[in-house]
């Protein structure tokens, strides 16, 4: 997966921005987070039987323009109103090491994630060590647009280049991995109840 | 498990469904935005479909230890808190509007069915069945949680939500058989009855019981051979958990109503009782039979003016007692100084007594 080099990614944070159309589109597969991986003998037993993280596939393009990243999400599973959960999506990158995704990193080798849920303005960083440990993350200027097109979300999510302690590095002309999550929030989808790309994906960002 | 267990015993004989425990608890505890429709402690009329509406067929518990799947309560289940049009009845300076709430489109309150209870005449019976979350031993909430959102004190078993954890997932609403955790959407975490656990930490007894009119509830330690809970609970065995078979084995325990003699078509006393022992038992176990039985041959022995522990602790004679080692009075141990005079905000025309605070409102205490 790779990160173009733009002039300006400012207008770009509008998902609808026309930007986007010059931008290739790549796709992620996905799949449901395994049942016998739920945390809680409650949620397995509960979920046993049910279809969930039914998203196949997200359709992904990012930019950079040497300050800000942007990346645009598009998937099938825009759930009605009156809901309990909100639609969401997260971006999980690794801060340091080698965590695995699926297990949402560990002590020594967290994952950031950057998350937006439909009911929410914005987007939020957290931080996670484990299944079930996802705390507020480092302060970062991130933010979230999203619009439903039938459907389909497209949601763009944003972030400054750079790294920090516990802010996930993404630096211009270098590489790092991304992963991905969304949740249904019409079927009840909420924690590890979702979708998820199963593994890292490289991403290399433009010089 | 915990080291220690409070628990509490309710006495059902002599519960008068006053609601004063309910609004002790809802004017300490849950008066912030979003909390508008909890009501931790709840009482209803039994036989009756309880609060959240119908609790008893939504899922959750255990069988055979493993853990069931429930269903989440909606407010509409629990009974939403009605808005009323008071500003247009008593201000509106119109003589023919009169007294609606939401509108007129309201839904079923938390205690709709209050007082109907079963059976004909002459053999209509109900009784009142108080409820509070019963900080089981083996909480289905807890074991729930992906977020470990929940806990249980090590020193004397009261279960918890961590509101910081907490993201709202709801999996301990489902999970809960008693249905006795709410979902706050304002602050959108789950919440429920906490057994007052700052009173506790200062030896001062719930407010529900502190409060009780009806001398209804005891407080103390599971084991505690001096205390109430022991003697009602393991000594004379006649106080019984709702609802044993749902298997998170509740640390809240009711001792059974007697009644008055069925009616027979003649209109002659039979020997059955008229709240229907069977009922009774699909609510407190086998246990009934035994518990019935014992209060009845010691009321007897009271009445033959013989000496009997058990009526003595029933009776309360020493209100105090009824809590164990908790019988200090809020007083005492208040922190907080009384809010002065002229701290206190002005009296706004206020057509409803209670009001919600905010957050921050709340831990300032009405303080400017
Ligand atoms: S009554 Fe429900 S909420 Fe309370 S401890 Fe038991 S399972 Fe948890
Ligand atoms: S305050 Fe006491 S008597 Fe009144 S409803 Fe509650 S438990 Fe029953």
């Amino acid at each position: 997966m790779r990160t173009r080099r733009v002039k300006n990614v400012a207008p770009m944070l509008d998902p609808g921005d026309p930007g986007w159309a010059s931008v290739p589109v790549e796709q992620v597969s996905m799949m449901s987070t395994p049942l016998a991986m739920q945390p809680t003998p409650y949620i397995r037993n509960s979920w046993e039987g049910r279809e969930y993280g039914r998203v196949e596939a997200l359709e992904v393009a990012s930019v950079h323009d040497g300050q800000q990243w942007a990346l645009r999400a598009s998937w099938r599973g825009v759930s009605p109103a009156g809901k309990d959960f909100p639609d969401a999506l997260a971006i999980a990158l690794p801060v340091r090491g080698k965590p695995l995704l699926a297990l949402m990193g560990a002590a020594d080798a967290p994952i950031h994630f950057l998350r937006w849920q439909a009911n929410k303005s914005g987007a939020v960083s957290q931080i996670a060590t484990g299944i079930g440990s996802s705390a507020p993350g480092p302060a970062l200027a991130c933010s979230a647009q999203a619009r439903a097109k039938g459907d389909r979300w497209q949601v763009v999510i944003s972030r400054p280049l750079g790294g920090g302690s516990d802010i996930a590095p993404l630096v211009a002309g270098r590489k790092t991995g991304i992963g991905f999550a969304v949740w249904m929030g019409g079927n009840d989808e909420r924690g590890g109840i979702k979708a998820f790309s199963i593994d890292w994906a490289e991403l290399a960002l433009d010089a | 498990m915990s080291k220690r267990q409070v628990a509490m015993v309710m006495d059902l004989n002599k519960c008068i469904g006053c609601q004063t425990c309910t609004v002790a608890c809802k004017t300490l505890w849950t008066r912030r935005e979003g909390m508008e429709h909890m009501l931790w402690n709840t009482v209803n009329t039994q036989p009756g479909t309880g609060t959240p509406h119908g609790f008893e067929s939504m899922g959750g518990g255990f069988r055979d230890g493993v853990a069931q799947r429930g269903q989440r309560p909606s407010v509409e289940d629990f009974g939403k808190a009605w808005n009323f049009n008071h500003e247009e009845v008593f201000f509106g300076g119109k003589g023919d509007v009169s007294l609606a709430a939401d509108g007129g489109k309201h839904g079923k309150g938390p205690n709709w069915d209050e007082d109907q209870g079963g059976g004909e005449f002459p053999n209509s019976h109900y009784f009142y069945l108080p409820r509070i979350c019963n900080h089981c031993t083996h909480p289905a909430c807890l074991e729930a949680c992906p977020r470990k959102a929940i806990s249980k004190r090590e020193d004397n078993g009261i279960v918890l939500i961590d509101e910081d954890r907490c993201k709202g997932y709801r999996f301990c609403q489902e999970a809960c058989p008693y249905k006795k955790i709410y979902y706050n959407e304002v602050e959108e975490v789950s919440q429920k009855c906490i057994f007052c656990f700052p009173r506790i930490d200062e030896g001062v007894t719930t407010a529900c019981s502190r409060q009780c009119p009806g001398r209804v509830r005891f407080v103390g330690y599971l084991d505690d051979p001096e205390g109430p809970i022991w003697k009602l609970v393991t000594k004379h065995k006649v106080a019984l958990p709702l609802h044993a078979e749902y298997g998170t084995q509740p640390n809240v325990f009711y001792v059974p109503p007697l009644s008055p003699p069925k009616i027979d078509d003649e209109g002659n006393p039979t020997d059955e009782a008229r709240i229907p022992t069977e009922y009774l038992v699909s609510l407190f176990g086998d246990g009934v039979h035994e518990s019935l039985k014992t209060l009845e041959r010691e009321r007897e022995r009271n009445k033959r003016g013989e000496k009997s522990e058990l009526m003595d602790l029933l009776i309360a004679r020493k209100w105090l007692d009824m809590f164990g080692p908790f019988q200090k009075h809020p007083r005492e141990v208040a922190r907080n100084r009384p809010i002065p005079q002229n701290q206190q905000k002005p009296r706004a025309q206020q057509v409803s007594a209670i009001r919600f605070y905010t957050k921050e409102e709340f831990k300032k205490g009405g303080r400017e």
